[in-house]
């Protein structure tokens, strides 16, 4: 167990390795000069841009870039911005905006969307059923940003239940909105999965037996069914936990919240290698540690897979 | 069952660790002034390109919270005229040699007197290419500029310019390589304001939570991508005259929810309403709206360094009279731009109504005639660079049409996918095609809408990106610069303009209106230059 855990944590390095160098050479692959981006509409002073390409190391080749921003990232130096800033405070900065976005979305939708779907499994066919089914279909074929526009007017504007935008008024009160929107398809699909691999488990012959040993339907529902349809849903919620990392990028811009998504976008903007690799790392290694997760819940969900 | 427990405490010993990272990383709830009635007003804006020091600040972002910090030697009035701030005097008798005289009064935020070696040691790190600021091209007319700048791997002998000197606490003495007589108006720019003793020991936390001269001081530090909160400085000499009792700069990433947050009353002011806003606004803010002229001009621009087919000034201006200005005003823009006649902005002394005459006019006869005399351009072809990033995709789509119907042409609409990408290439005379251009002021004279944009030496340091070059110009620009008076400079100086409109290297489109709005906590308030006048803001 602990060794199986050890085996997969050593794994991330070269992973981590690979992504960086791979992100690195797309971005440096990107037309436009980033000092020049600097100086906006403005051409960019020629000798002031060669001190500063100069500085950040633009004019050497690729491999000599890479190497500058790796060997810095191992001494714990995650480098500086075009403008000066620590890389490191951008991310202890904007990392907690958008983990708390994150996992309260996941909350969210794993909590609604297992309950909802486990409502209209025992339902089928009932009208909980097609409201579900129908709620669903609606979360899935609608667009963040317009859901998200949406919302904003109708509770933010109209009921001023909600603030419009930004992070204010801290948690829960500026994250609820948002949360909602990024969970929102991810909830639908959990609702609809967590349906059919219940309807499969109800029919199941050790749910049959458990009713026939008289065992309290709760206990039966809740323990013998639920457990075993969670192993499609906990794949999928582990996979979606970077999904919502990353798919921040849009809510996060409709709500005016200072997190990593926008950030990725502004740097990606700017052609700010270093910036943009660092975060993409950051993405991948929750990737990496949510499934190991995902991998360790298997075991306790089923007991015949183990980890020797 | 071993295994499965053991990797249940795994498994819930890693959610844990994400859980607490999430809640002890903290920060960005603290609650800003937003409650009515405080005196404290929220502006937008969007986050700063560089951290904040005058000198690197080159953007009208966090060129406003330069502006409410600090206090330079001159400043616009509410009608764009510049005015002595803390000069009490300016005088010259050459344009080249200037005596400034300062106010007394003012003091830095952490107490320190304002003298004039406060902006003698700005300006010097300003102009150090050491320093790399982004603003140091603007101090290459003050004398012994060339030597804080040597060029690339080389280091400047010297750390002071030649042409500063105190003659004492209250006198600034100036000495430019050159006559300029733009000077003054130059220093309303923000990259001129003073900076305290404080700023060159530290200069990089300095830009976190600056100490300037101005009305309102930082509360707290510079929050990234989220607020920068200020409140007024009670020693400011003119404190008295300015109503509002803090600022609080909220960023924005988007202009949408910025125009949302106007109109639930979450923000008091927003400079630019969006294009998704301008059809409705004047009727979400009843009475709480400015529109008026802004300073940039939008061109189409011609390679002409070395593409032979745009060098034929006639065609150009056949182009330039196929252009429908008013219908591209009205219905792509929805009347956030005015048609352009001139090259210089409306708001500047020195614009002429209708300078541009017939060239700028719609008369499809008079253009295909034109165009036909020019001898035309190659295979009837003509390429419309853009840069897809920033809402022209319309405009010149709409020109293209235009051209196309008018003159016949075969018009192709080129996205790039960044300006700097158009420009790169136009660098390396890549891109044949005709281009998309921009210029907003500096400072506020005629003679920043042609130096910078048509002169010889823009076509190194500055956005002449056609590569036109006219002696006549460059002559007509040396006389302005040394001109006895403002009026004989602004004279001489539209003498310059007229050259450029016979020769049109661009052809001058539209110009920028300022569409801003206001919330019912503000009565009124006045902008210039793209930024809010503190003293002519009054509360409700």
């Amino acid at each position: 167990m602990g060794r199986y855990v050890v085996r997969r944590l050593l794994q991330v390095i070269p992973v981590v390795i690979g992504v960086t160098f791979i992100i690195f050479c797309l971005v440096f692959a990107l037309p436009g000069d980033p000092i020049q981006a600097l100086a906006g509409d403005k051409r960019a002073d020629p000798n002031i841009a060669a001190i500063l390409r100069a500085h950040y190391h633009l004019n050497e080749p690729l491999y000599q870039q890479y190497w500058h921003y790796i060997s810095g990232v191992f001494t714990g130096d995650l480098g500086e911005t075009y403008n000066g800033r620590a890389i490191s405070d951008i991310v202890s900065e904007r990392f907690p905006v958008t983990l708390k976005l994150g996992l309260t979305a996941f909350a969210i939708e794993a909590v609604i969307g297992v309950v909802a779907g486990i409502l209209s499994a025992l339902k089928r066919g009932k009208f909980l059923d097609n409201v579900v089914l129908v709620a669903t279909l609606v979360l899935i074929s609608i667009p963040v940003f317009v859901f998200g526009s949406v919302l904003q007017l109708e509770f933010g504007m109209n009921l001023k239940l909600t603030p419009v935008a930004g992070i204010e008024k801290g948690w829960p009160q500026s994250y609820i909105l948002p949360a909602v929107v990024l969970a929102a398809t991810s909830m639908a699909y959990i609702a609809r999965l967590v349906r059919s691999s219940m309807t499969e488990s109800i029919r199941a012959d050790y749910v049959r037996t458990a009713i026939a040993k008289g065992l309290p339907r709760r206990r039966v529902i809740g323990v013998h069914a639920l457990r075993n349809s969670m192993i499609p849903v906990v794949t999928f919620l582990g996979f979606d936990l970077g999904a919502l990392m990353g798919g921040a990028i849009i809510t996060e811009r409709v709500f005016n919240m200072p997190g990593l998504g926008g950030q990725l976008a502004q740097s990606l903007y700017l052609r700010e290698r270093p910036v943009v690799v660092g975060l993409v790392t950051l993405l991948v290694l929750i990737y990496l540690v949510a499934n190991l997760v995902v991998d360790l819940m298997y075991a306790v969900l089923d007991p015949r897979i183990r980890y020797e | 069952m071993r295994g499965a427990k053991s990797a249940k405490w795994v498994a819930i010993a890693a959610v844990v660790a994400l859980g607490a990272t999430a809640c002890g990383g903290g920060g960005g709830d603290s609650s800003s002034g937003s409650g009515k009635g405080n005196g404290v007003v929220s502006v937008e804006i969007g986050e700063p390109q560089n951290s904040l020091v005058p000198s690197n600040t080159y953007e009208t972002e966090g060129g406003q919270v330069i502006n409410a910090l600090f206090t330079g030697l001159t400043k616009l009035d509410a009608s764009n005229k510049v005015v002595n701030a803390m000069a009490e005097s300016i005088e010259t008798k050459d344009n080249k040699v200037w005596t400034i005289k300062l106010k007394s009064g003012y003091t830095f935020h952490n107490g320190e007197k304002v003298t004039a070696q406060s902006f003698i040691d700005a300006w010097n790190y300003g102009a150090n290419q050491t320093n790399a600021q982004q603003t140091n091209p603007l101090f290459s007319h003050i004398a012994g500029y060339s030597d804080l700048n040597p060029g690339e791997g080389k280091k400047p002998t010297t750390d002071k310019l030649s042409g500063l000197k105190a003659v004492d606490d209250s006198t600034l003495q100036v000495t430019l390589s050159g006559a300029f007589s733009a000077f003054p108006s130059q220093l309303s720019f923000t990259a001129f304001v003073p900076l305290p003793k404080a700023f060159f020991k530290d200069p990089k936390g300095f830009g976190e939570a600056p100490i300037g001269n101005g009305p309102f001081e930082m509360k707290g530090k510079f929050k990234h991508n989220e607020q920068i909160d200020t409140t007024k400085y009670d020693k400011y000499p003119d404190a008295s005259k300015i109503e509002v009792k803090g600022v609080n700069f909220k960023i924005y990433s988007n202009p949408d929810t910025a125009y949302k947050d106007l109109v639930a009353g979450n923000l008091d002011s927003l400079l630019t309403i969006p294009t998704s806003g301008l059809p409705t606004y004047k009727k979400d803010l009843p009475n709480r709206t400015i529109d008026e002229a802004d300073s940039a001009v939008g061109y189409i621009g011609f390679p002409i360094k070395y593409n032979k087919a745009f060098q034929n000034a006639d065609l150009r201006k056949a182009i330039s009279m196929a252009i429908d200005r008013q219908t591209i005003a009205d219905k792509v823009f929805l009347g956030a731009r005015t048609p352009a006649d001139d090259y210089i902005s409306p708001i500047i002394d020195g614009y002429r109504k209708g300078a541009c005459g017939d060239a700028c006019t719609l008369n499809v006869a008079k253009a295909k005639e034109l165009y036909k005399q020019s001898g035309g351009l190659p295979g009837n072809k003509l390429e419309l660079g853009y840069n897809a990033d920033g809402g022209h995709k319309e405009w010149i789509e709409a020109v293209a049409n235009q051209l196309q119907q008018n003159l016949g042409l075969k018009v192709t609409a080129k996205p790039f996918e960044q300006f700097q990408t158009i420009l790169n290439d136009l660098d390396a005379k890549k891109y044949q095609g005709a281009f998309r251009m921009a210029w907003s002021m500096d400072y506020p004279d005629a003679e920043d809408y042609l130096r910078p944009v048509f002169s010889k030496e823009a076509i190194a340091n500055g956005s002449n990106y056609s590569g036109y070059v006219n002696e006549d110009f460059e002559k007509l620009l040396v006389k302005g610069d040394q001109a006895p008076t403002h009026e004989e400079a602004v004279k001489n100086y539209q003498q310059a303009d007229d050259v450029l409109l016979k020769d049109m290297p661009y052809i001058p489109v539209y110009f920028y209106t300022l569409n801003a709005g206001f919330s019912d906590k503000i009565k009124s308030m006045k902008v210039a230059g793209h930024q809010i006048l503190w003293d002519t803001v009054k509360l409700s």
